[in-house]
């Protein structure tokens, strides 16, 4: 009895945590439904505030993350299949290793260290200093003004990033292949361009969109319990980092065999 | 206004603060909440305002059910509620002008109005000289004033005030008194303010509700 009680006691914890996501996510979108003219506006600033962090100051950090990431890659496959015309694999790699898979998960991956972590404190900050409450006891719905512009900002962001981290492994990728054996910017773009497929632009487009909400949801949960003290702020970023981490690598996976299994 | 039946809510330390509390507030009628520090007076407020779940019990704002359902996002855009919080409660990336102005933004207020009614709010307060620093460059009885204001600019229908002239000098303490007695004043509003001693608010004609962790007892105005 006591084990199954130990067994029980995780299991309902992480129902009870999926049921609150879905909470989140369900009274996110409902209240985005009925936003009014005047409130988009504030809503629109805030995000715009969130793409910047996010998305903006992100930038180079994944452009530099993505160039050695492409670089790297080509240089490990053309040691492995030197003699074995390596350059005819060239778009087959990137778009498999690089477009496929590491470029929306190792986006997701710097977003979760550098935006949800914030997200997570800067919401139980407010909560501990009452500005949760003031908004909503005053008329500004917390969901439409705190969790909206966060769920749109990391959206947008993640996009742009996803873009970004591609193209510059991409990039990265084709100083190694030209430098090694001198291929041209016409046939690096072709090899890639028919080893892409749309099934590929989709996956993305699914992975962006899941990995961010589960990156801005898992922050608001975690931040948004806080309730006492401000030692709950870093658990709660520790939290934030290793549930999202987990969730993102899970939904990688998930689509992974639904679009190629 | 408010419709309180057999609420038991806990205080700050966890223990038992209130029993079996019924209460009426008609509208345009005014209550004082008093109490020694811990008795529960802020938590109470709290549990009206719908940001704190009570223990037991039921709660009617304006005919909407706040408690055992609903909590505070019951009353979000349907009962113009003004809160002034005992220490807190300014968003901390925003100036105080900006803090003021936000309920009213989302409202849906011209910006003609809404520039009107936060000057005016923050003139009333004195605190237009810091109305553009965020409330961690400002004094304590500033972002005490800045609550008021905000509450002040609203022209809510319900006021809930926690501790409004705890911590102030003389100066803002006046300024913070002649706020709850126009507030008491007004029939169109219903007041509702938890102080330490009623006596700095003794000329106001209002309920009594005084918490004790034994006793509770209500008196009419």
């Amino acid at each position: 009895m006591a084990y199954l009680a130990r067994l029980g006691a995780p299991v309902r914890g992480f129902l009870e945590f999926l049921g609150d996501q879905a909470h989140l996510v369900l009274r996110t979108t409902r209240h985005t439904l009925l936003l009014r003219m005047g409130q988009i506006s504030v809503v629109a600033r805030q995000t715009k505030l969130q793409i910047r962090f996010t998305g903006l100051d992100a930038l180079w950090l994944v452009g530099g993350t993505a160039l050695l990431l492409g670089a790297v890659t080509l240089i490990q496959a053309f040691s492995q299949l030197s003699g074995l015309g390596a350059e005819n694999y060239i778009g087959v790699l990137m778009v498999l290793i690089i477009l496929r898979e590491l470029g929306p998960l190792l986006t997701a991956v710097l977003v979760i260290g550098r935006s949800s972590t914030a997200i997570a404190a800067e919401l139980g900050a407010m909560q501990l200093n009452s500005e949760v409450d003031a908004l909503a006891v005053h008329g500004v719905n917390p969901y439409q003004y705190l969790l909206l512009p966060r769920w749109l900002g990391v959206l947008i962001s993640v996009f742009v990033l996803v873009v970004f981290f591609d193209t510059a492994a991409l990039a990265g990728g084709f100083l190694v292949a030209k430098l090694k054996y001198g291929v041209t910017f016409g046939f690096f773009m072709e090899s890639v361009r028919q080893a892409l497929s749309n099934r590929d632009f989709l996956a993305t487009l699914l992975k962006v969109w899941l990995f961010s909400g589960a990156i801005t949801f898992h922050a608001c949960h975690f931040g948004l319990r806080i309730r006492r003290s401000q030692t709950e702020i870093p658990q709660a970023v520790t939290k934030t980092v290793v549930s999202a981490l987990v969730a993102i690598f899970a939904l990688d996976g998930l689509i992974a065999a639904l679009f190629y299994f | 206004m408010i419709e309180i039946r057999d609420l038991a809510l806990g205080a700050s330390d966890g223990r038992l603060a209130l029993d079996g509390l019924d209460l009426t507030v008609p509208r345009g009628g005014n209550l004082v909440v008093t109490g020694s520090s811990g008795s529960g007076k802020s938590r109470l407020l709290k549990v009206m305002a719908g940001m704190e779940r009570p223990w037991r019990g039921r709660i009617q704002i304006d005919g909407r059910e706040v408690w055992p359902e609903g909590g505070v996002l019951a009353l979000t855009g349907h009962v113009s509620l003004g809160f002034a919080f005992a220490s807190g409660g300014l968003l901390s990336n925003l100036s105080l002008r900006e803090n003021i102005a936000l309920p009213l933004t989302f409202q849906g207020t011209t910006a003609v109005e809404l520039a009107r009614r936060t000057e005016q709010a923050l003139e009333r307060v004195n605190l237009q000289a810091v109305g553009g620093l965020r409330p961690h460059a400002v004094s304590a009885s500033a972002r005490k004033l800045a609550n008021l204001a905000r509450v002040l600019a609203l022209e809510p229908e319900l006021i809930l005030l926690d501790d409004p002239l705890e911590g102030l000098d003389a100066a803002d303490r006046a300024i913070a008194q002649e706020l709850v007695r126009g507030w008491g004043a007004e029939r169109s509003c219903t007041l509702v303010v938890a102080a330490e001693e009623a006596d700095a608010l003794s000329d106001l004609e209002a309920a009594s509700l005084q918490l004790s962790p034994s006793l509770i007892s209500v008196e009419s105005p």
